[in-house]
């Protein structure tokens, strides 16, 4: 051997004059500590050991024995591991390569084992001072032997290992699954003895070789246990499986399910996996040693060599819930706008993504993520203003059990409400909402209806009296704003109501459709308004819902001087009666709002039933007169023709009044109408409509209108096609917000005039400036920016009411 | 009348009653009169009254431009006269200062231009505003007091009619005291 011959040579050179002994002692010593099988009396060997030691070569020995197990290791050991692993190219079944794997690390473990023990024995004679022998002892020889094996063996380990392995590894995988979960896996595979494969092992039942895999696992990992390559080899792969396994199982069960909680179903399967684990890395807790035990103690070996077994499988259990967690909580933040869009029957979700969100770090994740996923899915034309008023209060319940800081809901929402507030019908939704007209928002009724006494302004955080200890910073990723924690509100009609950052806005939206309601129900019934009245009163305080309650006190008022005059009326003789009854609401101009104005002169029957009224209300009250709004208002008439009777007809005083003039001449031309009521043409060509469509009137040839007064020629008319478009859309009775801007800009046009009328001639800046500071009512009069205003100007100096040159604005001199 | 002409904070609650809607009580500071005179802006920018308007001179509040149209059918008619308005603090308790910069051949106008109006000033109530003044100096250009004159030569013109009048107005170049300048400030604002 050469090795012997260079140690000779260095104890020759040591010691010049070496005893043949020394020499035949250092053969028996090594052959000792090699070949376990060479009988050497103990006598003998300590003799040849004390002879060494005494010549100072004891300390050779552990040197040696390193050396020559590198030597062989590169020399033979790997290379032969190798080719033994890749020898029999890829024409093999599964079987046959998990057993070249194993077969593979068998040869390993046996060319390797006489190195090992003669390790062991030698640490074991360094420990007990055998013939003066010291050195690091067993582990510390053995560290150093493991070192060199890994470092030779695994230094760039070929692909085929990391594949063969993890091949394995998954194969004994779902053999053990389908051993020990048997309950759902077996369902779920159809138990046909013949024909079907086996769901462990993959091969038809027959050659089922699923024991005989759990076997070779058992073995393969006791051999890298033994070798301590175990986390060396396998960690990777299990990793990979676990992966793969976690997230194949969310992907079947979990997607597209939001209605059911996972996390039990999970536990209970994780449970299941770490028995497998325990499989790969605790073989020797199973008590299954065949390998013999080291001489030295295996208590000691197995707490210094490898890591206690329990202490690995809480690692790994660790390993594997933080892998689920990260695993769900990316899956479910893909799918997060479909969860909160289905809120609340996705609760389950929500909740059991708030338990995993706490245990990875994916809040900006999902951030980034559900901001864009409302911008691109909610936040375009395509979507009513109502379904975005709907997902957002879902989101906002939804983010308020996920993060109760309302971090989140504060920061992802934040898009939506920039957004909403370009719409022009989000108020007008908002309040229909609350007032439960709509069908989309009918939560919010309901949440007014819970009354919650919070206000807009949030009651200092003093009051809460919470105590300093329960005090919790915010999450990293709030929004710094003066507002501060405690200010965040989770009320979602706060928050609605938030959104353009004035309650006044809703307040008058609301004046507006409760004058709507009011105005076209026409009975005096207020009961419903009234509550909604004072469910808002809770929310918004008395002051600002004063002109509300005065609206529905004009109603009652008006109920009862109607009766009044009604009954006063009753009282009249005979012929003294009108011709027809009137109700009439009465309203306090001052508190309500805008009114639509249209001109309609309604016929002399209805003006003198309207001054008999008037009349009787000023007797009532003196020093007040009416002031009436005639297209306002619901008509209920009979129309009798010549031989048909078109009865309880709820019309519109226009209608009505149109139909009225037919009664005293049978033909009108539009424009005889259109004088006679006082209305624009295009308006009674629209109104007529709709007796056409009744078919009492029919437009001849010229523009003539004339009434229907057989069925017969009704009929006739029938069989021609005839398209009028309707006019039966419920107009709205108070403006709307479009309507309101031009009513702005005419105000603006005003002031405009006057200004330049008294100080001839100014710039764009100075209007602008001077609009700003006198313009003073109303939050929106100056939201007019300088653009928008020249550009105002510039259309009326196309209109020749403005003149301008070199910039400077003036009246032209005609005006 | 008398009671409407005195501070509300001293005043009991039927004077603020009596005074325009939305104007509320309170003590008679600066800030609450900028509040009324915006109001009153407002009111006059809205009734769209033909021939009188006004608007404030730069961003004080306090002093306004008016301008006048004299009114149809008189002999004012077709001129155009400007006025210059002051507010005191205590308005409306006490009347605005209100006179013609324009010079103005009237009975009731000095060549100052100052003006002789009851309304203006013993009759003044906090009732009116800058919309009511104005259309009280149109009506009075067209009928002029001629019991208490400033412009004595005017009154008697007036009082002696037979188109002279018209004569003097607008042919008032031979009048040597005034002409020139009424001439321009005239003709200037057609």
């Amino acid at each position: 051997m050469e090795e012997m011959m260079m140690e000779s040579d260095s104890v020759e050179m040591s010691e010049p004059g070496a005893l043949q002994g020394l020499a035949e002692a250092w053969e028996s010593v090594t052959a000792a500590l090699v070949s376990s099988g060479c009988p050497v009396s103990d006598q003998s060997l300590s003799d040849s050991l004390l002879l060494l030691c005494s010549h100072g070569l004891g300390r050779l020995l552990g040197i040696w024995l390193l050396e020559t197990l590198q030597m062989r290791l590169s020399s033979s050991v790997v290379p032969e591991f190798w080719s033994c692993l890749k020898q029999p190219e890829n024409e093999l079944e599964e079987k046959d390569r998990a057993w070249v794997l194993l077969t593979a690390f068998r040869t390993l473990l046996d060319r390797l084992e006489p190195f090992l023990s003669g390790l062991e024995k030698l640490g074991a004679w360094q420990d007990e001072g055998r013939g003066g022998l010291c050195g690091p002892g067993p582990s510390g020889l053995q560290e150093r032997a493991f070192t060199t094996i890994r470092a030779l063996l695994l230094f760039s380990p070929p692909p085929i290992l990391q594949e063969r392995v993890l091949e394995f590894y998954s194969r004994t995988f779902s053999v053990y699954m389908k051993l020990e979960g048997s309950d759902e896996d077996v369902a779920e595979a159809p138990d046909s003895p013949s024909g079907g494969s086996c769901p462990g092992c993959g091969v038809p039942v027959l050659r089922c070789w699923c024991q005989e895999a759990l076997e070779q696992l058992q073995e393969l990992s006791h051999i890298l246990l033994k070798l301590q390559l175990l986390e060396w080899v396998s960690s990777e792969a299990i990793t990979c499986i676990l992966h793969k396994l976690i997230e194949q199982r969310m992907e079947q069960h979990c997607r597209g399910e939001y209605e059911r909680s996972f996390l039990l179903d999970f536990q209970e399967w994780l449970e299941l996996v770490l028995g497998w684990l325990s499989k790969v890395f605790a073989s020797e807790v199973d008590g299954a040693t065949p390998v013999p035990a080291a001489p030295s103690g295996p208590i000691q070996s197995s707490i210094q060599g490898t890591q206690p077994a329990s202490s690995i499988m809480k690692q790994w259990r660790c390993h594997m819930h933080q892998f689920f967690c990260r695993i769900y909580v990316n899956m479910r933040i893909e799918e997060l706008f479909s969860i909160i869009r289905d809120f609340p029957e996705s609760k389950a979700a929500i909740e059991d993504l708030k338990f995993c969100l706490e245990r990875t770090n994916q809040r900006q994740q999902l951030l980034v993520s559900l901001k864009s996923a409302f911008e691109s899915r909610l936040l375009h034309p395509g979507v009513h203003t109502a379904d975005i008023l709907t997902v957002y209060i879902s989101a906002i319940k939804a983010l308020r059990e996920l993060d109760p800081s309302m971090v989140i809901l504060q920061v992802a929402c934040q898009p939506i409400r920039k957004y909403l507030r370009t719409r022009d019908d989000t108020v007008r939704q908002i309040v229909a909402g609350l007032t439960g007209d709509a069908e989309g928002c009918a939560d919010l009724a309901s949440e007014l209806s819970r009354g919650d006494p919070v206000t807009l302004e949030m009651q200092d955080s003093d009051d809460d009296g919470n105590d300093p200890e329960d005090w919790t910073p915010d999450p990293t990723d709030a929004v710094h704003d003066k507002m501060g924690s405690n200010r965040r509100s989770s009320d979602i009609i706060s928050l609605l109501v938030s959104i353009y950052g004035s309650k006044d806005i809703f307040i008058d939206e609301y004046r507006a459709v409760l004058a709507d309601r009011l105005l076209h129900q026409l009975n005096y019934n207020t009961a419903r308004e009234i509550r909604n009245v004072e469910l808002l009163k809770l929310r918004f305080g008395e002051s600002h819902m004063h002109l509300c309650e005065v609206m529905l006190k004009d109603m009652a008022d008006s109920r009862r001087i109607n009766s009044h005059i009604r009954e006063e009326e009753s009282r009249l003789s005979e012929e003294e009666q009108l011709p027809l009854s009137l109700s009439a609401i009465i309203l306090s101009s001052e508190f309500w709002p805008t009114l639509k104005e249209e001109k309609l002169e309604l016929p002399a029957v209805v003006c003198q039933a309207m001054e008999a009224y008037t009349h009787s209300y000023e007797k009532l009250k003196a020093m007040r007169t009416l002031s009436w709004k005639p297209h306002l208002g619901s008509v209920t008439l009979d129309v009798e023709l010549e031989d048909r009777v078109l009865s309880h007809l709820t019309v519109s005083p226009i209608h009505a009044a149109i139909i009225l003039h037919f009664q005293e001449k049978s033909s009108w031309t539009l424009e005889e109408l259109s004088v006679k009521l006082g209305a624009p043409k295009e308006l009674v060509h629209r109104k007529l409509a709709m007796w056409q469509q009744h078919g009492v009137l029919k437009e001849e040839a010229g523009g003539r209108y004339c009434v229907l007064e057989t069925r017969s020629s009704r009929e006739k008319l029938d069989r021609g096609v005839m398209l009028i478009d309707s006019d039966e859309e419920r107009d709205s009775n108070t403006t709307t917000q479009s309507e309101q801007r031009e009513e702005k800009l005419q105000l603006f046009w005003a002031y405009i005039q006057a200004m330049l009328t008294n100080l001839d001639s100014m710039t764009l800046d100075r209007i602008h400036s001077m609009l700003r500071m006198f313009v003073a009512s109303g939050p929106v009069v100056t939201e007019m920016d300088i653009n928008e205003l020249e550009a105002f100007l510039q259309k009326k100096v196309r209109e020749h009411q403005l003149i301008v040159s070199t910039g400077i604005y003036r009246l032209p001199k005609s005006n | 009348m008398a009671s409407q002409n005195m501070d509300p904070a001293a005043a009991a609650a039927s004077s603020t009653a009596a005074l325009k809607g939305s104007e509320s009580s309170g003590n008679a500071t600066r800030g609450s009169v900028t509040k009324r005179l915006q109001q009153e802006l407002m009111t006059l920018m809205m009734s769209g009254d033909k021939g009188i308007s006004a608007f404030p001179e730069s961003d004080n509040l306090f002093k306004w431009v008016g301008t006048i149209d004299g009114a149809q059918g008189t002999v004012y008619e077709g001129l155009r006269y400007r006025l210059s308005l002051e507010f005191p603090a205590g308005y409306p308790y006490h009347a605005p200062r209100v006179k013609f910069v324009t010079p103005c051949f009237h009975p009731n106008v000095d060549d100052q231009g100052f003006i002789c109006l009851d309304i203006l000033k013993d009759k003044w109530s906090a009732l009116y505003d800058v919309r009511s003044i104005l259309l009280s100096i149109q009506s009075l250009l067209g009928e002029p007091n001629n019991e208490s004159p400033l412009n004595t030569t005017a009154a008697e013109l007036w009082s002696n009619q037979g188109g002279k009048y018209t004569h003097n107005l607008s042919g008032s170049q031979q009048n040597p005291e005034n002409g020139q300048l009424l001439i321009q400030s005239v003709f200037g604002y057609f």
